[in-house]
C-alpha cells in the first residue's frame, strides 16, 4: 500500500476517467448516471486513497466503479420491486408465511425447484435452504461477502416462489 | 448464460459486457455488478477484456467538478470533528463544574482543587492542540486544490 499524493491522484483521474466511465456505463446503461457514478467512484477513491494497492490502480478503480454501479442498480431495483410489506424480504429475511409454506410443502418439489435455480442464486439457496447453513456460513463457503449472500438469498427466494407459483407444483398462496 | 455453474461469470457474458453489447436486462446487470464487486478473478478477466476494446468517453468530464466535491466533503468532515470536540469539552466542563445544577463529583478536599484545575487546563490544552492540528491539516489539504491543477487531455491506458 502507498499513500497517493494529490498530484498522483490528479494523474489517476486523467488516466482512468474513461475506464471508470466505461465500467459504470456498461453496467448501468445510462450516460447521465454513469457520469455521476464516475465522479462518485473518484470521490470514494480519494477518501480511501491510503488503501490503494500499488500497481493495481486499474483493478482498484474498476472494483470501486462496479460497487458504485451495483449500489445504483440495487437502489433502482429495490424501488421498483419491493412492495409495501415486503421490506423484510428485501433484507434477506423471508416472511413467516413463506417460511411456513416452505416447511409444510412437499419437500421433493421444493428441493427440485431450488436445484433448478440459476446462478448466482443456486449455490446460495442450496446451502441455506437445503443444507440449512446460515448466510454467514454460506458466505464463507462460497467466498462471497455476507451482505451479498443475504441479497442473493432474498432474491433467490423470490425467484423460487415465482417459479413454484408458475409451475403450480406447490400450494404456496 | 450469464453465470457458469461454478458461480463465476461466463466468458460470453464478459465478452458481451466489455464489447458494450446491450443484451442484459437490469437484473442481469445488477447480478454482474454484484459479482464484480467482490470477485477478483472475474474483475481481472473483465479488465483484460476491456483492454482489447475502445473505452467510452463521458460527455461531461468529472475533472472540473470533482475537486469542489472533495473540498466540500473535507469541510464537512472537519466541521463534524470540530463539533464533536466542542461537544466533548462542553460535556467535560459541565460535569467538572456542575453547571447544569447537578451535584457531581466535585473535589471535596481543598488539596484536590489544584489537581482538578490542572486536569481542566490539560483538557483545554489538548482541545486547543487538536483544533490547531485540524485547522493546520485542513489548510495543508486545501493547498493542493488551487485551480488549474488539471491538465487537459491525457492518455487513458
Amino acid at each position: 500500500m502507498a499513500v497517493i499524493t494529490k498530484e498522483r491522484f490528479t494523474e489517476l483521474v486523467l488516466q482512468y476517467e474513461r475506464l471508470v466511465y466505461t465500467v459504470c456505463f456498461q453496467l448501468v446503461r445510462e450516460p447521465g448516471a454513469a457520469e455521476d457514478l464516475t465522479q462518485e467512484t473518484f470521490l470514494s477513491a480519494y477518501i480511501h486513497r491510503e488503501s490503494v494497492p500499488e500497481g493495481y490502480e486499474r483493478q482498484w478503480l474498476s472494483r470501486i466503479a462496479a460497487n458504485k454501479a451495483k449500489d445504483h442498480l440495487q437502489s433502482a431495483w429495490s424501488r421498483r420491486t419491493v412492495l409495501p410489506g415486503e421490506e423484510e424480504l428485501a433484507r434477506g429475511l423471508a416472511p413467516p408465511a413463506e417460511e411456513l409454506a416452505l416447511r409444510r410443502s412437499a419437500a421433493a418439489d421444493i428441493q427440485q425447484a431450488v436445484r433448478e435455480l440459476k446462478e448466482p442464486y443456486g449455490q446460495v439457496c442450496r446451502l441455506c435452504l437445503l443444507e440449512e447453513q446460515s448466510p454467514e456460513e454460506a458466505a464463507a463457503s462460497l467466498g462471497r461477502p455476507v451482505k451479498t449472500v443475504y441479497t442473493q438469498l432474498s432474491r433467490g427466494k423470490r425467484l423460487l416462489r415465482e417459479a413454484l407459483e408458475r409451475s403450480g407444483r406447490h400450494g404456496i398462496p | 448464460m450469464v453465470f457458469r455453474e461454478d458461480g463465476h461469470l461466463s466468458g460470453g457474458a464478459l465478452e458481451a459486457l466489455a464489447g458494450n453489447e446491450d443484451r442484459f436486462d437490469e437484473l442481469e446487470r445488477l447480478e454482474i455488478a454484484e459479482h464484480l464487486a467482490f470477485c477478483d478473478y472475474c474483475l481481472q478477466r473483465y479488465a483484460m477484456a476491456l483492454e482489447g476494446g475502445a473505452l467510452l468517453a463521458p460527455e461531461r468530464s468529472c475533472q472540473k467538478t470533482l475537486w469542489p466535491r472533495i473540498r466540500g466533503r473535507a469541510l464537512r468532515l472537519a466541521a463534524g470533528r470540530y463539533a464533536t470536540a466542542a461537544a466533548a469539552v462542553t460535556l467535560a466542563l459541565t460535569v467538572l463544574w456542575g453547571s447544569a445544577g447537578v451535584e457531581t463529583a466535585r473535589p471535596v478536599l481543598p488539596e484536590d482543587r489544584p489537581s482538578v484545575s490542572r486536569q481542566l487546563t490539560e483538557l483545554t490544552g489538548e482541545f486547543g492542540d487538536s483544533l490547531r492540528g485540524t485547522m493546520s491539516g485542513l489548510s495543508n489539504f486545501f493547498d493542493g486544490f488551487r485551480p488549474g491543477q488539471f491538465i487537459e487531455g491525457g492518455n487513458h491506458s
